[in-house]
């Protein structure tokens, strides 16, 4: 047996020591969450698949016993129109902000960068503010803004004289409601997508972007091929982030509505189940949208999680 | 629910104190009602203090910002001194989340509030389904009885049960710019269409003849009424959409001619701040309507910047300015509108039913009526409609209420606010759409959900 031989056989042996014997700490760190997972979120989310097989209205909230009715909840969803168009709404919005976000994420994480330090805090604390401004506050200051009367955007736009654009209510088509709706998602979203991204860009050594330049790369070649591959796994973690939160807006597109606007033209799926449970008092059925979103949200996600955990792997 | 002996004790306890301090101020509704049958006889109760009820709290919600602070105080302090040891809080909830809310915490008896505020043509929604307790009829009697606004008692009866009893009324009138109908020449019209034509001819560019919001139904529904048409009919024992009938579609059809010719604002605005719009400007810009309809606390809003410019003065001392009339009927006289206005209950769930209902005796009582009355909410005892005053904007508030109607009083109702529909249906006529359609295309829609489907 010669030394290396012997230590690699020691370091085994104290391997098989370890395992032996049980530690309880990773059990504990484990089992924490889990009971706090099982009695937070399995509870509730055991009751709603219930409901959802449930004809459960008004008077069930108030104590009638619930009637078992199948999948009836489901097929009534299948069957509304409303629906179906809801949910390609919700799906177009979901990917157009879930991109914009992370392209202009990544172009302000890149910004960040490039500059001198002092603007890069400045960058920085400005995308913190605007990332903790609570959702109810960012939504009524774009209500504001855009306001028809007395909205700043308006006034501006008339001062560069667009003059048809005094008293233009914004919130009154559902077009100009979702400009609105995807500038105050963007605006939430890009500072937490330009800080992850731009902690992937310092993970990028140094010396391979020296070597790169030494070898003539130009800043193109650099980007493209250097630090894009190294970035690839945060970037695929928060667009798959953006693409879940994004599918489950809900309170921004609620307080855009409350200014006036066109409602149903307007929902999106978390606004459908609001309007479905608590405006209707139909829980079955919003039970079963809910699980819908679910199933959805776990279908969009798959790719990229079993792509993350190759990459995990590898 | 089980009462246990000790709630007993504390019923007859509060009843006794009660009894004793309303015969001391001798100004409740009925001083010597005998006590109500929640009295258990066998509880041997003390006369001075009730030591159960210690530490107790009931709360109550009211809805918006409706009640004013001086009201609530009033409870407050009331309650405390009627029932030694338990406290009254009072919250406040906004009446855009107060379903919902109500719908989560009602049946929960451990975070139920007591008493609670609900509007009008909320009620029908939850006294369907048990969420109230019922009101015994002694209970009515000695509140108020047939002196209640019956067309609330009505919306908070259910299969012939009283759960939910009137809270005050509102109405709604037109305010209108004295000085700009005169110089264009125009009186205070005696017909609807005499004053959708006024304001049309008062419309410019930059100023409402009559500012309305698209979606504004709860003013816009008053068109309907005026043309007698209704907005759903309980049929064979069930409830029908009648956007359809041909007086509603007069009546609509009304409301889009006024809006299209005489309102600048989107058809996507609901209920605004009207009141902004018809005073001047900070700056002394020209007012951007010349007619709105409110209810009538709006008047405080209303009237010329005060000198140091941080306030309004009273419209009232400025009669050649601003005005106010009752929306005229078709062929005269006056349309009915639609009534605001609250109901309150008590919880089905609630633990202290009995203090509850001593709070319900504060609310009847004379001096709280004349209070609401005094603080411009019609109240729910009409023996006391003269607190309101008899100034031309109390005279028009009662002259308007008595002929005004409500929303049906179908389970469903609740519903289809809380989904906005009538929202939309009024949006869509606002858009200047065919009336006779929209409306078969919304029956189709509302039917079902009236009926709590």
């Amino acid at each position: 047996m010669t030394a290396v031989e012997s230590q690699v056989m020691a370091r085994v042996e104290s391997q098989v020591i370890r395992q032996r014997r049980k530690p309880v700490a990773p059990y504990l760190l484990v089992g924490a969450p889990i009971v706090v997972l099982l009695a937070g979120m399995g509870y509730p989310f055991i009751q709603q698949i219930i409901t959802s097989f449930q004809g459960f209205g008004m008077a069930q909230q108030f104590g009638a016993p619930a009637e078992f009715v199948g999948f009836q909840n489901y097929l009534n969803i299948f069957a509304d129109p409303r629906f179906i168009s809801v949910l390609w709404r919700s799906l177009l919005f979901c990917a157009i902000t879930s991109l914009l976000i992370v392209g202009l994420g990544l172009l302000v994480a890149l910004l960040m960068r490039a500059v001198h330090t002092w603007v890069k805090v400045v960058i920085q604390v400005t995308l913190l503010l605007a990332w903790a401004t609570p959702v109810i506050a960012s939504a009524t200051v774009f209500r504001w803004l855009f306001n028809d009367r007395t909205g700043v955007v308006n006034y501006l736009l008339v001062r560069l004289g667009f003059d048809g654009m005094a008293g233009y209510a914004w919130f009154s088509r559902p077009f100009t409601f979702f400009v609105v709706a995807v500038a105050l998602i963007v605006w939430m979203g890009v500072p937490f997508v330009a800080m992850s991204l731009y902690a992937g860009l310092t993970q990028v050594p140094d010396e391979i972007l020296e070597a790169a330049k030494i070898d003539g790369a130009s800043a193109n070649q650099i980007l493209w091929r250097i630090i894009m591959p190294l970035v690839k796994p945060v970037m695929a973690i928060v667009l798959l982030l953006q693409l879940i939160w994004n599918l489950r807006v809900f309170a921004q597109i609620r307080l855009l509505q409350d200014g006036g606007a066109p409602v149903s033209d307007t929902n999106l799926l978390g606004n459908f189940i609001f309007e479905l449970g608590m405006g209707r008092h139909n829980f079955g059925q919003a039970a079963a949208v809910s699980i819908i979103v679910l199933l959805l949200t776990i279908l969009i996600s798959a790719p990229y999680v079993r792509q993350l955990m190759k990459e995990d792997a590898a | 629910m089980k009462r246990t002996r000790l709630a007993a004790v504390a019923a007859s306890a509060m009843t006794i104190a009660l009894a004793l301090s309303a015969c001391g101020n001798g100004d409740t509704a009925s001083p010597d009602t005998p006590a109500p049958e929640t009295t258990a006889p066998e509880a041997d109760a003390p006369e001075t203090e009730a030591p159960e009820v210690d530490g107790v709290t009931i709360t109550m919600w009211v809805a918006g910002a409706d009640t004013p602070q001086e009201l609530r105080d009033w409870l407050i302090e009331n309650f405390a001194a009627q029932n030694p040891g338990a406290t009254l809080v009072i919250e406040e909830q906004g009446w855009g989340d107060l379903v919902p809310q109500l719908t989560t915490a009602l049946p929960d008896p451990n975070n139920t509030p007591d008493v609670v505020e609900i509007g009008n043509t909320q009620a029908p929604t939850f006294t369907s389904v048990g969420a109230f307790r019922p009101i015994s009829d002694a209970l009515f009697q000695e509140l108020g009885g047939s002196a209640l606004l019956p067309s609330f008692v009505e919306a908070g009866t259910h299969d012939g049960q009283i759960y939910a009893l009137p809270y005050y009324f509102g109405s709604r009138y037109m305010f209108y710019r004295s000085d700009i109908w005169t110089e264009a020449g125009l009186s205070v019209p005696s017909t609807l269409g005499e004053f959708t034509e006024s304001a049309a001819a008062l419309r410019t560019g930059s100023m409402s003849g009559f500012a309305i919001g698209g979606q504004d139904w709860r003013n816009g529904i008053s068109w309907v009424f005026a043309h007698d048409g209704d907005l759903a009919r309980f049929e064979d024992g069930a409830w029908v959409s009648t956007l359809s009938d041909p007086n509603t579609v007069a009546g609509l059809t009304a409301w889009q001619e006024l809006f299209t010719s005489a309102s600048n604002l989107p058809a996507t605005d609901r209920d605004v701040a009207y009141w902004d719009f018809i005073n001047d400007g900070v700056d002394g810009e020209p007012p951007l309507a010349a007619t709105i309809m409110a209810p009538g606390w709006a008047r405080w809003s209303i009237g010329p910047l005060n000198e140091a410019g941080d306030g309004r003065e009273n419209m009232a001392d400025f009669p050649e300015m601003f005005d106010i009339f009752a929306l005229p009927g078709v062929n005269g006289g006056i349309a009915p509108v639609f009534a605001g206005g609250s109901n309150v209950a008590i919880s089905a769930q609630s633990q202290h039913p009995e203090l509850a209902e001593n709070l319900l005796r504060l609310i009847f009582s004379a001096d709280y009526q004349r209070m609401l009355g005094a603080n411009g909410l019609g109240p729910a005892n009409e023996n006391y409609a003269d607190s309101m005053g008899d100034d031309k904007f109390a005279r028009t508030m009662i002259e308007t209420a008595f002929a005004s109607r409500l929303t049906p009083a179908a389970p469903g109702w609740a519903a289809i606010e809380g989904a906005l529909v009538y929202e939309e249906l009024f949006q869509a006529i606002a858009e200047g759409g065919d009336v006779a359609a929209i409306a078969a295309e919304f029956d189709a829609r509302l039917t079902p959900m009236l009926n709590g489907n």
